[in-house]
């Protein structure tokens, strides 16, 4: 009985304890498509940020009043297909609410406690203006205010306030109008001051640092950049001056191009044209400057150069294992 | 193309997760600001424990102090190259000057803990201004859909003078200007409407034709057919209001057939 090897994919069936074993090695290629996967991708990357950024403020800027009352701006990004949004306020004392909508479109809204419903109506964005009482508390001297905010948020502090305690890191802080104006995490924070007169000199001392900081960076650049560029142009300038220089100094030395010719009449117009600009380039070009202007094989322009070489226009040196081919200063036949 | 296909993977998975990177990397653009926050804390702590006690400071305060001051000490040596160290020393010496200043607060005579959102507590030139910060916004919006309002805002800003200058009755004459702006608002939003009004149409078209294909569903749900009649009726009533340009009208009624349809368990959102 003859036996032979059967083909995996021919077998009917396998036993109850057959076990089978594809040797697939394109097998990510037959479960994965790459085109959906990259698309698929693309939709989720595309789609994250628009999710993310939905119903979450863009900018969020607080003032404190010396009173403790807080104004507060917000712009955030919404849904264009809901009727309307509920806001979560920072508190319940609410006074001067006004939401517009895109295009400045003033938006109806219900205060409910402590949020509003805003009737959106289409709008992709809203900016939200309100002025609240509940963020700040004061005892005695001491005045705190408390956040828990869902966002980054500046907080511009009253004049003639000191800071005396925070529980968090602050991200930037900036003196605007001899007030200081704090960039805060999302998160919970807490900031204790006091008003004091006599922080006002070193809030101004800090003004100083503050502002004089940036400056001296990009006036730091830009010295460089100046600096940089005349010694860029300097140095261009010398080139220049030495190669005209070298230019006028060769010029003596090497023969002038009519005297070559009419010592050498019977060159071809190619070399001729080789010749005319070696002299020009005051006497002496490397062989891969003549290949380059002339755009020839090196083969071609190697032959042309040693031509120019057997009649005795030109010598040949050695620089930076390159060629460099100088017109000789004086030729047979010469007077 | 597999070589690209997986480079532009490798590019996608960075830019998914580069947010998130980038969220947790920023912390402070000048690690600086710090020791000026807290030598400006401590110099503040020094004057109020110098006016409230002298020479005489009470030990708990005394050791607080130090711990603050020797954490600021600290903060200007970590600066600038231990950052995480610098941080850790900003965050307790601002947490030994607050712990200060609260005792501080605490034990002066004659405390009252005072919210802030108690209107005694408010201060009419502070009121003042966050008044006229509102009608500043106002008057933005009113110039911005030409809304013929130059005349009240005049006269609004002349008696917002007149309280700077008087004591009393100073909130009688803050409810006063409130009336006013409340006509005024009124006014921006008919004009608003009427330039917008296409645009509010279109919306409220798309809404009705969702809210009407929702009601059918409800329908076959077997929900109450009253309330489906009645959501049906609203739909007509709103649709003739909006035919006579009456879109605050066709507002008010819309957010009635918004909590019918929330009633029988169907949200408006148009899609």
């Amino acid at each position: 009985m003859a036996s032979f090897i059967e083909p995996i994919q021919l077998k009917q069936s396998l036993g109850d304890d057959g076990i089978l074993f594809v040797r697939n090695e394109s097998i990510l290629d037959t479960m994965v498509k790459t085109s959906l996967l990259v698309a698929s991708m693309i939709i989720v990357a595309a789609l994250l940020p628009i999710q993310s950024s939905f119903s979450s403020p863009r900018d969020l800027d607080l003032i404190i009043y010396p009173d403790g009352s807080t104004h507060i701006s917000t712009e955030i990004d919404i849904d264009p297909f809901l009727t309307d949004y509920e806001l979560n306020l920072f508190g319940s004392t609410i006074d001067n609410l006004v939401v517009v909508g895109d295009n400045e479109f003033l938006l109806d809204t219900s205060i409910m406690d402590d949020s509003v419903l805003i009737q959106t109506f289409g709008s992709s964005s809203i900016s939200i203006d309100y002025d609240i009482h509940d963020l700040v508390s004061k005892q005695g001297r001491l005045w705190t205010f408390s956040l828990d905010s869902p966002s980054t948020f500046t907080l511009l502090l009253p004049k003639n306030s000191a800071i005396v305690g925070m529980i968090n890191l602050p991200i930037n802080m900036e003196i605007i109008n001899d007030q200081n104006q704090l960039t805060l995490s999302p998160g919970k924070t807490e900031i204790d001051y006091l008003f004091s007169n006599t922080i006002s000199n070193s809030l101004s001392d800090t003004k100083i640092e503050t502002n004089y900081f940036p400056y001296a960076i990009i006036s730091g650049v830009l010295l460089i950049i100046l600096i940089g560029s005349v010694i860029i142009i300097r140095t261009k300038q010398k080139n220049h001056k030495s190669i005209e220089h070298n230019q006028i100094t060769k010029k003596n030395t090497t023969l002038d191009l009519e005297t070559i010719f009419k010592l050498k009449s019977d060159l071809r117009e190619d070399d001729k044209e080789l010749v005319k600009f070696i002299f020009n380039n005051g006497g002496e070009a490397l062989e891969s400057e003549l290949r380059k202007k002339f755009l020839q094989p090196r083969t071609t322009m190697w032959r042309a150069v040693k031509r120019l070489e057997r009649e005795g226009v030109i010598e040949i040196e050695k620089k930076d294992l390159q060629n460099l081919v100088k017109l000789r200063k004086s030729m047979e036949g010469e007077e | 193309m597999k070589k690209l296909a997986v480079f532009a993977i490798i590019v996608l998975i960075f830019g998914t997760i580069s947010p998130s990177l980038v969220d947790g990397a920023y912390a402070q653009n000048d690690p600086s600001i710090l020791l000026r926050i807290a030598v400006q804390a401590d110099k503040q702590i020094v004057n109020e424990l110098d006016g409230v006690y002298g020479d005489q400071i009470p030990n708990n305060l005394q050791i607080l102090y130090d711990k603050g001051h020797g954490a600021v000490y600290s903060l200007d040596e970590s600066l600038p190259n231990d950052i995480e160290k610098a941080k850790q020393d900003f965050l307790l010496a601002m947490n030994s000057f607050m712990q200060i200043s609260r005792i501080i607060s605490q034990s002066s005579e004659k405390v009252v803990a005072v919210t802030v959102s108690d209107t005694t507590s408010r201060t009419l030139s502070n009121e003042l201004d966050r008044l006229v910060k509102y009608v500043k916004s106002l008057e933005t919006i009113s110039k911005k859909y030409d809304v013929d309002t130059e005349s009240d805002f005049i006269k609004i800003y002349d008696l917002i003078q007149e309280l700077r200058k008087q004591d009393n009755e100073v909130n009688v004459g803050i409810k006063k200007i409130k009336i006013i702006l409340d006509y005024i608002k009124n006014d921006i939003r008919e004009s608003a409407l009427e330039q917008r009004s296409d645009f509010i149409k279109r919306f409220f078209d798309r809404s009705l034709n969702q809210v009407d294909e929702q009601l059918t569903k409800a329908q076959d749900n077997g929900v109450d057919q009253t309330q489906i009649d009645k959501g049906h009726e609203l739909i007509l009533e709103i649709r003739e209001l909006l035919s006579k340009n009456q879109i605050n009208d066709a507002k008010v009624i819309f957010v009635e057939l918004k909590g019918l349809m929330e009633n029988i368990g169907y949200s408006i959102r148009i899609t």
